[in-house]
């Protein structure tokens, strides 16, 4: 399985990575791309089967390259990795398409909880 | 009756204080369960004030929302390199650069403001980390600061607001024709 992990930030794309190795998820292709429009071209170019994407991302943010993913006519499994969880967030995720919205700071246990199950 | 300009000005319902919306217990909760989560399971932050070295780094995002103003971390910079490889783990390399560091505590400030965001009446806007030198307390009423401890170095997270703006000069009088035109 190849998971794209998308961050503006590589100390938190290597933290990401790091709590998905904890969780058990060590045995995967990891993709990183650095902004929300480097995520959608990877998107097209790698075909990763799981996109964990940050929301507040210059050039482009997370939820702009959700929209585009789908207007494009994708339907790759999207979950957001984010420093904000607020109710509104989280229903703007879910109705853009998003399986769900994981808030910083998280822990290998908040990892398993919404990715087992997306994770095969 | 005429109403003074001032009373005029004034609005119905002045902007909250960050003292009263939040307090300083909650700032140390927030950043606590940031620390564990990205620094690691076993740092702690020690609520004893210590005081800053005189060379410092800050990193902090802006709130803009019904309350308005910025969330900030400071520290000196051995601390922050620090704090970069605890972050970066085996990832770290052997010479860490200006970016990791700014990276680093840019994403520390991200998840701490992101909270802080989160506890404020809403709604409100996140803006992306920044990082050097801390913007100015505007009024020091509206400041929510606490000073910790992290290995034994001095760390400080200060939530502080935006209004109301410093004075500044204005333009018209200080350069009538800034683009050398003339009448």
């Amino acid at each position: 399985m190849k998971i794209l992990v998308a961050d503006d930030s590589r100390v938190m794309r290597q933290i990401v990575i790091r709590t998905l190795r904890q969780a058990g998820y060590d045995d995967h292709e990891i993709v990183e791309a650095e902004d929300g429009r480097d995520a959608y071209d990877k998107v097209q170019s790698e075909h990763p089967d799981l996109v964990l994407s940050d929301w507040n991302m210059p050039n482009m943010t997370g939820i702009e390259c959700l929209q585009a993913l789908r207007s494009s006519g994708s339907g790759v499994p999207f979950g957001f990795v984010t420093s904000e969880g607020s109710a509104e967030m989280r229903d703007r995720a879910s109705a853009a398409g998003a399986l769900f919205l994981i808030a910083k700071p998280f822990n290998e246990e908040t990892f398993k909880d919404a990715l087992d199950g997306v994770i095969a | 009756m005429t109403l003074a300009p001032e009373s005029v000005a004034r609005p119905a319902h002045p902007r909250q204080v960050i003292t009263a919306l939040m307090d300083e217990a909650t700032v140390e909760a927030i950043a606590n369960e940031a620390w564990t989560a990205l620094v690691g399971e076993d740092e702690l932050l020690v609520p004893v004030p210590g005081d800053l070295p005189a060379d410092t780094v800050s990193a902090w995002v802006d709130v803009v929302g019904p309350w308005t103003g910025s969330v900030v971390l400071t520290t000196g910079r051995q601390t922050a390199a620090d704090l970069t490889r605890a972050l970066l783990g085996e990832a770290a390399p052997e010479l860490l650069d200006h970016e990791d560091v700014a990276d680093a505590i840019g994403e520390i400030a991200n998840v701490v403001g992101g909270n802080v965001k989160a506890a404020l009446p809403g709604p409100s806007t996140l803006g992306l980390p920044v990082v050097g030198e801390a913007p100015v307390v505007r009024n020091p009423e509206d400041v929510c600061r606490i000073d910790v401890l992290w290995r034994g170095q001095p760390l400080a997270v200060s939530v502080q607001g935006a209004l109301p703006p410093l004075p500044t000069p204005s333009p018209v009088h200080d350069n009538p024709h800034p683009n050398g035109a003339s009448l």
